[in-house]
Formats: C-alpha cells, sequence, structure tokens
C-alpha cells in the first residue's frame, strides 16, 4: 500500500480541510485575532487534520500490506482469507467477512463437484467389475467351446483392453490415488502383460526380445502391467511395413534408479510431435493418417507415472525406431520395509 | 483325481468355471447357499478352493481368513478387482495366489495345478516311461545315455508329460512357455517339439509325442 496513492484517493478530504481553514482564517482576520494566535490555531489544525490521515493510513497499511504479500506468494490464492487476519477498523472488517464468505461458498461448491466426481469415480469402477464379469463367462464358454474360432476371443480382448482404459484413466484423474508400492520383478510384469498380448503379437509376428529383465523395482504393479500393455499396443500400431517387427524390453541398472527401455523398430514419432505425444487428446500425425487414435493412452501412461513417482521418457528416430522408458527411482528405505 | 471348490456367485461363470475345470479332469463342487460358506467349504474336503472376494452375505477376505483358521487347503483367490491393495491384503491372509477376472482360463489351469503341485510334492512327476528327468541339470537319463533339454524343450516336455494321454493344445504350450518368460513364435515352436520328438527318438522312443490335426500333441 502506497501512501502517495493513499494520499492521492484523500484529495477531496485534504481540500475541504484546506478550504475550511482558508475560511476559518478569514474570519479569525475579520475578528483582529493577531497574526501570532491565527499561527497556533492553525498549527493545531493542521496536526489533527495529518494525525487523522496518518493514523488512517497506518490502520489500513497493515491490512492491506498483509493481503497483498498473501496473494502475491501463496500457490494456491484461495486460501488467502484464512491466511490473513481480521482487520481492526469498519470497512476492513466488512470487506474482509465478504471475503470469508464467498469462500466458503466457493468451498462449498469445489466440494459438491469434488463428490459428484467421486461418485461418479465409485460408480465406474464398480461398473467395471461388473462389466468383467460377462467378459470373463464369454471368454470361458470361448475356451469350453472348441468349436468356437479364436476371432471371438480377439475381440473379446478388444472389449477388456477398453473397459481396462477406462479405469485406469478415471484412476490417474482421481484425487484418491488407490496404489500400492510394493517390489515388483520387471520380468514378471511383462511376462504377465506378454502373456495378455500375445495373440496379437503372434498373429502379427513380433519379435520379443527381453534382456536384463531379472530386475526388481518399487511400484505398483497392476499400474506397471497396464502401463507395458498400452505402450506395446502403441508400438503395435505404428509398425513400419517394410521389415520385421520387433519389440525390445530391457532395463538399465545404476544406483539412483533403474530404467525400463521399451523399443520398437516401428515408423517413429515426427520430430515437430515430441514435444506433445504426453499431451491430452494429442494424436500427432502418426494417430491422424494411420489409425484413429484417441491420444489419450501416453497422456495416462504419463499421468500414472507421474502419481507413481515415476519418470517417463520419449526418444524417437522417425522410420527407425521409438523407444519409451521409465525410470524407478530407488530408496533403501522402503527396500528396508 | 483333485477335487476343486467354486465360490463364485455369478450363475454364468460359476457353471463355466465348472465345465473347465471338469473337462480339464478335475471334480468340483459349487457353492449355492452363500449363508454358511464356511462350513459348506469345509465339510466339502476340497483339494483347492477358488475364491471371489465379491459375494453375498461374507467378504471374501474374511471367508479366506476364517478358513486358514481351520485348514491348509490351498486357496486361489479369483476376483474382478484390480488393485493392488486386494492382492496383497489376500495374500497376507494366507491366499496361495490371485488371478483377476477376465482371465485367460489356460492361465487359471497353469496356476491350479502348480499350486497344487506346490502341496502335494510327490505330485510332480519325474520318470516317464524308464526315463529320468532331472529338474536341477535339465536332462534326461536312461541309466545308460544323458541327454541335455534346452529350456524350452523342458518346458514342453513337462506339460506333456503332466497331461500324459491327454491332448496339449499349441495354445497351452504356447501360454506356459510366455508364463515362462521365453517368448518364441509358432515357428519356434514346432522346432522345438521336433527337437524333443527326435531327443526321444535317441532313447529308443519312436512316436512318443503324436501330432493331432487341429487340436494339439499328446504325450504316449
Amino acid at each position: 500500500m502506497k501512501f502517495g496513492r493513499f494520499l492521492s484517493d484523500k484529495i477531496i478530504s485534504i481540500i475541504i480541510t484546506i478550504v475550511t481553514w482558508l475560511i476559518i482564517w478569514d474570519f479569525l482576520a475579520v475578528f483582529h485575532i493577531k497574526a501570532g494566535q491565527i499561527f497556533i490555531i492553525g498549527f493545531i489544525y493542521f496536526i489533527a487534520e495529518t494525525s487523522k490521515i496518518l493514523i488512517e493510513y497506518f490502520r489500513r497499511k497493515k491490512f492491506y500490506t498483509d493481503l497483498m504479500t498473501n496473494t502475491e506468494n501463496l500457490e494456491k490464492k484461495y486460501l488467502l482469507s484464512a491466511m490473513t487476519e481480521s482487520p481492526d477498523f469498519y470497512e476492513g472488517q466488512i470487506f474482509y467477512d465478504i471475503l470469508c464468505e464467498t469462500n466458503k461458498s466457493m468451498c462449498d461448491n469445489v466440494a459438491e463437484y469434488r463428490k459428484s466426481s467421486e461418485e461418479f469415480q465409485e460408480y465406474i469402477e464398480l461398473w467395471v467389475h461388473e462389466i468383467k464379469l460377462p467378459v470373463a463367462s464369454l471368454l470361458l464358454m470361448c475356451h469350453n467351446n472348441p468349436d468356437i474360432d479364436g476371432k471371438y476371443n480377439e475381440q473379446l480382448r478388444r472389449i477388456d483392453d477398453y473397459i481396462e482404459n477406462v479405469m485406469y484413466y478415471v484412476r490417474s484423474e482421481n484425487v484418491r490415488k488407490d496404489y500400492l508400492i510394493k517390489e515388483v520383478s520387471l520380468k514378471r510384469a511383462f511376462a504377465n502383460t506378454a502373456i495378455k498380448n500375445r495373440e496379437e503379437l503372434q498373429a502379427r509376428n513380433v519379435i520379443l526380445r527381453t534382456e536384463n529383465l531379472d530386475i526388481k523395482v518399487m511400484t505398483d504393479s497392476k499400474w506397471l502391467e497396464y502401463i507395458i500393455g498400452q505402450i506395446i499396443a502403441n508400438s503395435m500400431k505404428y509398425f513400419s511395413a517394410d521389415r520385421e517387427p520387433e519389440i525390445f524390453i530391457y532395463a538399465t541398472d545404476s544406483n539412483e534408479k533403474t530404467i525400463l527401455h521399451i523399443r520398437d523398430n516401428g515408423i517413429g514419432i515426427p520430430l515437430s510431435d515430441m514435444p506433445y505425444i504426453f499431451e491430452k487428446s494429442y494424436t500427432g500425425s502418426n494417430g491422424r493418417t494411420r489409425s484413429k487414435s484417441t491420444g489419450m493412452g501416453l497422456y495416462i501412461i504419463k499421468n500414472l507415472c507421474d502419481s507413481l513417482g515415476h519418470e517417463v521418457k520419449a526418444v524417437s528416430v522417425p522410420d527407425d525406431f521409438t523407444e519409451i522408458s521409465i525410470s524407478f527411482g530407488k530408496n533403501d528405505f522402503m527396500k528396508m520395509q | 483325481m483333485n477335487k476343486i471348490y467354486i465360490v463364485e456367485d455369478d450363475r454364468s461363470i460359476r457353471k463355466e468355471l465348472a465345465e473347465l475345470l471338469n473337462n480339464s479332469g478335475y471334480e468340483t463342487e459349487c457353492l449355492v447357499d452363500f449363508s454358511d460358506a464356511e462350513n459348506s467349504i469345509i465339510n466339502s474336503k476340497p483339494d483347492l478352493i477358488l475364491l471371489d472376494i465379491n459375494i453375498p452375505f461374507v467378504n471374501g477376505e474374511m471367508l479366506l481368513r476364517n478358513i486358514r483358521q481351520k485348514t491348509d487347503t490351498p486357496v486361489i483367490m479369483v476376483t474382478s478387482r484390480t488393485s493392488e491393495t486386494d492382492e496383497v491384503l489376500s495374500m497376507s491372509y494366507g491366499a496361495d495366489d490371485y488371478i483377476t477376472k477376465p482371465y485367460n482360463p489356460t492361465i487359471l489351469l497353469l496356476r491350479i495345478s502348480a499350486v497344487l503341485k506346490r502341496v502335494s510334492k510327490d505330485n510332480i512327476k519325474t520318470k516317464y516311461r524308464n526315463l529320468q528327468i532331472n529338474l536341477a541339470k535339465g536332462s534326461l537319463s536312461d541309466g545308460r545315455d544323458e541327454i541335455i533339454l534346452t529350456k524350452n524343450e523342458m518346458i514342453i516336455f513337462q506339460l506333456l508329460l503332466d497331461r500324459q494321454g491327454q491332448i496339449v493344445s499349441r495354445n497351452d504350450l504356447m501360454t506356459t512357455l510366455w508364463d515362462n518368460e521365453e517368448y518364441i513364435n509358432d515357428n519356434a515352436l514346432t522346432v522345438n517339439i521336433s527337437r524333443l520328438r527326435n531327443k526321444l527318438a535317441d532313447f529308443g522312443y519312436e512316436n512318443a509325442i503324436e501330432t493331432r490335426k487341429k487340436q494339439g500333441y499328446i504325450l504316449i
């Protein structure tokens, strides 16, 4: 709060004071009061008026300066009313009360939406569990009936994939993080994902090469398997027509972290698309020209990795390869437990 | 014949699951009245229990804990809940394995047979006719000669031996190999089988592995 601005805001009251003084002076002069006495009266009047302004200024200054610095420093600006003390002057109190009131109303509003979003999520999770029952049933029926062709299984697998996408999207967007970090073998996590995608990988004659996967990392195995599955599904969408499709999965291990690399020899990602591939709904030129893409896959992966505290990166040379890598931090404390 | 007890409230899955297990040579019994699940299960004296978490009246995890207090019968949890927390909780209550729906039926059968083998160690077959299988060395021997099998050949041979006299589909063989982190393709499977055949032929067992067109292989 600047004194100059405050003064210029008070200009009318200052002008009134000066005019009043000139009138008083005039009267005093008419009544033949001596110049010395007029000066003393004027001085007292001046002191009184100045101190009025100064007191007013300093009472306001503390409150408004607090308010301004808090607004500037707070990352979550809506916490302002909680961070500022109620002032000791009347208009300030009115203002402060209104601030608190609007804030509370905003909180209620947000809480209402959060609740409805949580309820929606709970419903989706419930729905996912329900829809999985008929899928499980159908898979068993296909297996039990030897006359049924593999193509039915393939479609069921597609349905199951879409269900998983919904579930992990909801999970990744959620404030309530329901994962559990424990020691997970990369080898096992990859094997589970590979078996799940075996039919499609074999139908496309994909060569799977693994190296150095006998490492344990701290993560949630279900989330990790979903992430690997998504990366492999992406690779399968963008294989090159002129070479044998291959996915190479390997891990590198250092003192601070373990990195899982998933590299395919597909068509790669154009350089101009690279900065945006993890963004929501970004399809890129591959996604637009090759196959229908929702642009959600990598976004969900990134979100899940962020939640789990893993770093996900992509490297690609167009028409050569794409490599997605996930870094798992090491924490001795977690291991001890 | 091992008896498997199915605790599953979805009627369609229950029926198909029972059929799958019957076809694979298991005897099955299903829980129909969920009001007294615990006693019904224990009184049936099964060799293995397939237990769903979401069942009426009682939570599957609590049921598992109660069963564990009374018997050591192996339990595989089968559920549509895919959260790590449920899995860890189930395992800590004493489940032997945890599978999420929708499961690959072949994988389910593999897990069941693995759990059953683990429980009754004498179930592991180490002999084929007069051949001794040495798993540690990965070899077959008839007392005079010894032939080393590759890891893939051993996995295939063991699965065929496990179901000796029954047809084993290529799909099952493939799933088992991939489950053992051997990501081979169709051609490689054919090559591995023919090598295994040749090795068995070296011991004088010509045509030990028969091919059944469009169905799979059978170890005689």
